[in-house]
């Protein structure tokens, strides 16, 4: 027995000590192929996963440095069918390769003869290659290349994918570093290790700047750059973060959305419109043809929906950079941004770069409200579907909100919600402008902007907030309702809070839920998650307030 | 002591009383079952010795060399030397061959003639017709004798090619083979090649219309002189790779606490929810997967451990009426033992036990399924098989074979008593002693060689894995997103505590507890407060409680048992606060023993029309309400008694004149055929005796009971045939009748009474 920081569990989650002496030691030495699933004050939970031991061997790590790190860290002698696990899921990576020929055909080829035969006895396989050129080799037809790839991580026998890429139609692009403005360290470590690695997905927090990274990969890439988002107010975020960062001019930039439908050498295009289908058919599907694109960045891929994945699987021969706050798909899609987009290439915790001070520091509040007596008789006889509702929007929560906000007043506060009718309430009790989905981008742009000069301090917001707004001083978020119990969702609301603050002031992050209801069970999921984030929160009751 | 020089020996009883005391002793050492119980002399353990059973036996425990040598032995037609076994062997070694026949001597499978070693009798009965897959020798065989062996090498030089391949066929055995309707013996016309030719030259022989046999002479002709095909006299050594010792042994240890923590586990569990225990005996496949579920272990796995929880003694069979699988008090006593003494009684019952939980979720041979804990998990040969393994394991110590390569030198040391699943055996058994830890890295750990070592004895297998074992922890880590973790095993009340106030989450080297509403409730419900609760975290914890975690017990606590159930029986209600006092205060009314659960209620766990009753006794004036609370008029009817049901007498209706005269007519009939077989079968003793309903039997009966009469009955007796009786009946129950006929009391049937008539 030694004496490391990290305890190996037998269902594969690894246990760090963090006031441990080595536990710096061990969780750099576990970080290239376990995720990080929890992080509470004492002890860090992290899970081998297939998919991280492979992100590892993407990232040339082989399986001997893994048992090695497990061996050397760990307190206890480590279960040998885990070991032997390790070493036989990894060495699942990289049997087959997919690439180009000395002719320039695009193969697979395959280290292990019977692993080749294995995988082209699948049905789902089989189409997808075409003749046989050698025993260990096979064509494949370069539409068929994402496919392969998908189909080949679900049958467990991942390809390495070394075919390259298409360097697509060349434009200067540089980052405008004056100012005093220049990348963040780990923002550089992320664009050196997605430009390494060719395609992947760069896991960094809400407010660490994925923008920037975005834009540090296209000053690599210096070509047409093709940039999908959530929204058009993200979309138009983009757009002034690149022209502010960038040497791209307003004419090199397009938006490509709903409202209008501009090609330029830089394209900003929403998932809304691409995923848009007339009588069936795709109607915006040319788009990702039209022009020969030699980076396409991919914002929030952990929303990315299924018919874009499909349109990837196209795309192969592109270089593919997913942006995200979290792997952690509540569809279960990761196997697919693995394949599609590429392995991570690079991953840092909250809390290490909230150390670091880019990340403001967060007071986690949940106030609970006890349900005046004639809605608890309400609430006990609701049908299933409508409690949460019911529990959500109840009024006791209006004067719970009332009082947070004088608490904080002057300071920018966000009050977000699930309800329009409850934010409609909300609005005109606190006298503050509301934004929701059918608010006009115009109106929302101004309504940010005058929130971000500080003109107003106080905005009523429904769910369209959750994705890429950047509203660089709301310091005070009161959540009132949310999406059910979304871990997700969670993430993105505490991210509004989380951009460094100008003068180092804790942010505040407050829900609001109704005692002994769904809404409570719901917060107490989406709570856990902040306390595995590392967050501590507190629970207070109203009446304490 | 010098042997004397003793007569030369003629049989192997001869050769068993010539044998010094140390002889004997390894002999009866190798054969136990010579020794129980024990026989008179040495004449009845030279016969015994000789019995089919007991040789069979001694054969049985033979490793492959011994049987080679033993098989060869039996094949040689005179007594065998040293340098004969070794021609047979084909073994360079003569030494060997003579070590070989010695060992066989001991253990009294060959006795020593004047000119060598002779196989006894009923060895060679007990290896059968076919040692070594060799024929029977031709003078067992239809036809001449066989020639000798140069003439047999020259015949078999030259077959033609298609006798030649039959002959090849049938060298190595089986030795009888099927042949095609153009070779068969009985057919007639020129032998030219094939079986015919091979007939003609007395190289095989027919034994039936379309078979042939190779006798043995031909055929220890064509092996060249030797017997086996690949000897065997060397074992196998088994292919492995080399391990660290201490690293085995860690990795035994951590196994070892795993298989603590997960019976504790799985223990508590049942203390609290017991399953079931089948009508056959076992474990319901729900329940194992139930425990499976909550160990989070595989299904194999999970029935390892329930089957290693009965074998150690620590879950039995509770029985009661409805019986269920519950801990003994042996579990209490044990759980409070340190780990390496708790470890060692695991590791002892395992490998002592005949029970094989590999065979769980298997089909029996009669393909019923095997449940866990049922009679189907026995497998007696087990035992010796787990043995057969770990020995070797002991003997290749820090190497780690591959499975393969273990059931290989299983199958060597037992060639006789390999089940035909040896490789799936020894890959459980392997299994197992992983799970156990008395493997670590799969080569034998030096715990595992302890417990070899025992015979019975746990400490010193107790001292020697307690090393290994990490050291239990007192103290756990709290954190706000409501889990503690133990950083290590932890045992005693601290686990107890644990196991009741969260759940477990995850296992390994440390355990993860998650806390949540209903494992606070859980806990509450056991009578624990929240501040007990919250006393009993901070003392377990070397942090101080999260504010979350201390939240959500205090939460839990406030909601818990703000709602009580009670039963009562009758519910008092008046709006008479006052009399509702009396009512209390009244001595007489104690017996109701009255509560007040409200200022106009009382409540009584007596029955409504008591408490009705008594109040009206004592002057209360009370109305009964229904359950809906509304009053309940008691609707008094005069009394009125059910007529009980009873057969309603036949209506009897006018007949008409011709339907009378057809029924008179039919009645004399039967009364003269009646009387004519009654004179016919008694000779006109007694009445004749009519046909009756049972009914009508027993009313007559009745009143000649009461009359003190005697009857005349007709009874059927056990043949068929009808008795006639003249009998005294005195009593009627239950379908009988008793009574005395000719001097002798008797119980008749009263459905084989015929009919009856008074005397």
């Amino acid at each position: 027995m030694t004496d490391g920081a990290l305890i190996v569990q037998s269902d594969k989650t690894l246990l760090l000590e963090v006031d441990h002496p080595k536990s710096a030691d061990a969780r750099r030495a576990i970080a290239p192929f376990a995720e990080l699933e929890r992080a509470p004050e004492h002890i860090h939970t992290y899970r081998i996963t297939p998919l991280g031991l492979w992100n590892a061997r993407a990232a040339g790590h082989d399986a001997e440095q893994v048992v090695d790190a497990l061996v050397t860290h760990s307190r206890y002698p480590v279960p040998h069918a885990l070991l032997v696990d390790v070493a036989e899921t990894m060495a699942r990576y990289g049997r087959l390769t997919l690439l180009k020929d000395d002719e320039g055909r695009l193969v697979l080829r395959t280290t292990d003869r019977a692993v080749l035969t294995e995988v082209l006895r699948h049905k789902r396989i089989k189409p997808l290659v075409g003749e046989t050129i050698d025993d260990d080799t096979v064509l494949v037809h370069p539409s068929e290349r994402g496919h392969l790839k998908q189909e080949l991580l679900k049958v467990g026998w991942p390809a390495e994918d070394e075919a390259g890429y298409v360097d697509g139609e060349a434009h200067p692009i540089a980052l405008d570093q004056t100012e005093g403005w220049s990348l963040r360290p780990y923002q550089e470590q992320a664009v050196d290790g997605f430009w390494d690695g060719g395609s992947g997905v760069v896991v960094l927090p809400c407010g660490a700047g994925k923008t920037l990274v975005g834009a540090g990969a296209m000053a690599k890439a210096s070509a047409t750059t093709l940039i999908l988002v959530t929204n058009t107010v993200s979309a138009r975020q983009w757009k002034d973060e690149l022209l502010r960062r960038t040497s791209l001019t307003e004419d090199e930039i397009g938006e490509y959305s709903g409202a209008r439908k501009e090609i330029r050498p830089v394209t900003i295009a929403t998932y809304q419109v691409l995923t848009t289908r007339r009588k069936g058919v795709y109607t915006h599907l040319d788009l990702l043809d039209a022009r020969d694109w030699g980076l396409i960045v991919y914002d929030e891929v952990h929303l990315l929906p299924a018919p874009i994945f499909r349109m990837t699987a196209d795309l192969q021969a592109r270089r593919r950079l997913g942006l995200t706050a979290t792997l952690v798909r509540e569809d279960g899609l990761e196997s697919d941004v693995f394949s599609l987009i590429g392995p991570k290439r690079f991953d840092a915790p909250w809390k290490d770069i909230e150390a670091q001070g880019y990340i403001a520091p967060a007071d986690c509040v949940e106030v609970r409200v006890t349900l005046p007596d004639g809605q608890r008789m309400a609430y006990a006889v609701a049908d299933a579907e409508d409690r949460y509702r019911l529990a959500s929007c109840s009024d006791a929560k209006l004067p719970v909100v009332e009082k947070l906000v004088e608490r904080h007043r002057g300071e920018p506060t966000l009050v977000i919600g699930q309800y329009l009718d409850q934010l409609d309430e909300l609005a005109g009790r606190l006298d503050a402008d509301l934004i929701t989905g059918e608010t006009t981008v115009a109106e929302r742009q101004r309504l940010f902007a005058a929130f971000r000069t500080g003109e107003i301090s106080l905005l009523v917001v429904s769910k369209v907030a959750n994705f890429s707004v950047d509203l660089p001083e709301a310091s005070v978020a009161i959540q009132v309702s949310g999406t059910f119990g979304s871990r997700q969702e969670e993430a993105q609301r505490l991210g509004r809070v989380l951009r460094p603050k100008g003068d180092g002031r804790t942010a505040h992050f407050y829900t609001v839920v109704a005692r002994d209801t769904v809404d409570a069970e719901f917060a107490a999921h989406r709570q856990r998650f902040l306390a595995e984030q590392g967050y501590a929160y507190r629970i207070i009751d109203s009446d304490d307030l | 002591m010098v042997p004397e020089p003793s007569p030369p020996n003629r049989s192997l009883a001869d050769d068993i009383r010539a044998r010094s005391d140390e002889e004997l002793t390894s002999l009866v050492a190798a054969r136990p079952d010579l020794a129980r119980p024990a026989p008179s002399d040495l004449t009845a353990l030279a016969s015994r010795s000789a019995t089919r059973a007991s040789t069979a036996r001694a054969i049985d425990a033979l490793d492959a060399a011994h049987l080679q040598a033993l098989e060869a032995a039996a094949v040689a037609t005179d007594p065998v030397t040293p340098a004969t076994l070794a021609r047979l062997l084909g073994a360079s070694d003569e030494s060997a061959a003579a070590g070989l026949l010695d060992d066989l001597w001991r253990v009294g499978l060959v006795w020593r003639s004047p000119h060598g070693l002779v196989v006894t009798r009923t060895v060679i009965d007990v290896l059968g017709d076919n040692p070594a897959g060799l024929g029977l020798p031709a003078e067992d065989l239809p036809g001449p004798p066989a020639a000798d062996e140069a003439t047999l090498q020259s015949e078999i030089a030259a077959a033609p090619p298609r006798a030649r391949a039959i002959l090849d066929r049938l060298t190595w055995g089986p030795a009888v083979g099927i042949v095609g309707p153009d070779d068969a013996p009985g057919r007639r016309g020129p032998a030219e090649d094939g079986a015919r030719w091979l007939l003609a030259h007395g190289l095989v022989r027919a034994v039936a219309a379309d078979q042939v046999a190779l006798p043995r002479e031909v055929a220890m002709v064509l092996r060249g002189g030797r017997v086996h095909a690949d000897s065997q006299l060397m074992p196998p050594a088994p292919a492995g790779v080399a391990v660290d010792p201490d690293r085995v042994d860690a990795a035994a240890g951590a196994a070892a606490s795993e298989v603590l923590a997960l019976l504790d586990e799985l223990l508590d569990a049942w203390s609290q929810d017991p399953p079931r225990v089948l009508r056959t005996g076992g474990l319901s496949v729900r329940d194992l997967k139930a425990a499976s579920t909550r160990l989070d272990t595989e299904p194999e796995h999970t029935a390892y451990l329930v089957e290693l929880a009965l074998i150690a003694d620590l879950v039995a069979d509770d029985g009661e009426v409805e019986p269920h699988w519950v801990p003994t008090a042996e579990y209490d006593q044990w759980q409070t033992e340190p780990g390496g003494e708790r470890w060692a009684r695991l590791a002892l019952a395992w490998l002592s036990s005949t029970r094989a939980p590999h065979r769980v979720g298997g089909r029996t041979d009669a393909s019923t399924v095997i449940n866990a804990l049922g009679p189907d998990a026995q497998w007696p040969p087990i035992r010796s098989l787990r043995r057969a393994v770990l020995d070797l394991l002991d003997r290749h110590w820090a190497t780690a074979p591959e499975p393969a390569a273990v059931a290989e030198s299983v199958r060597w040391a037992r060639p006789r008593r390999v089940p035909r699943t040896l490789d799936s055996v020894v890959g459980a058994v392997l299994r197992e002693a992983a799970w156990l830890g008395v493997t670590g890295h799969r080569a034998l750990s030096s715990a595992g060689r302890a417990v070899l070592l025992a015979e019975g004895d746990p400490r010193a297998a107790a001292e020697s894995i307690h090393p290994h074992l990490p050291a239990p922890v007192d103290a756990v880590l709290l954190q706000a997103d409501l889990t503690a973790i133990a950083p290590g095993p932890v045992t005693g009340s601290l686990a107890a505590f644990l196991r009741l106030v969260a759940d477990v989450e995850s296992r390994g080297g440390a355990t993860v507890h998650r806390f949540s509403d209903e494992s606070i409730r859980r806990c509450l419900d056991q009578g624990w407060t929240g501040d007990d609760i919250l006393a009993g975290l901070r003392d377990a914890s070397s942090t101080p409680v999260p504010q979350p975690l201390e939240y959500l017990v205090r939460d839990v606590a406030r909601r818990h048992g703000t709602i009580r159930v009670r039963g009562v029986s009758a519910v008092i209600r008046s709006e008479d606060e006052r009399g509702l006092e009396v009512m209390l205060a009244h001595r007489r009314l104690a017996p109701l023993q009255l509560r007040r659960i409200a200022p106009t209620v009382l409540t009584s766990p007596v029955s409504p029309e008591v408490v009705l009753e008594m109040l009206r006794e004592e002057g209360f004036a009370p109305v009964p309400e229904s359950a809906s609370g509304v009053v309940a008029v008691p609707i008094r009817p005069a009394r009125r008694a059910v007529r009980s049901r009873s057969v309603d007498p036949a209506l009897v209706q006018a007949m008409d004149r011709a339907q009378l005269g057809s029924l008179i007519q039919t009645l004399r009939a039967g009364e003269d055929e009646a009387r004519n077989r009654a004179s016919a079968i008694a000779g006109g003793r007694g009445p004749a005796i009519p046909a009756n309903d049972p009914t009508t039997s027993i009313a007559v009966l009745r009143e000649a009971i009461a009359d003190g009469r005697a009857v005349w009955l007709g009874y059927s007796d056990s043949i068929g045939q009808t008795q006639r009786l003249l009998f005294h009946p005195e009593r009627i129950d239950g379908g009988r009748v008793s009574g005395v006929a000719e001097d002798v009391a008797r119980t008749l049937s009263i459905h084989r009474i015929t009919g009856v008539v008074p005397d």
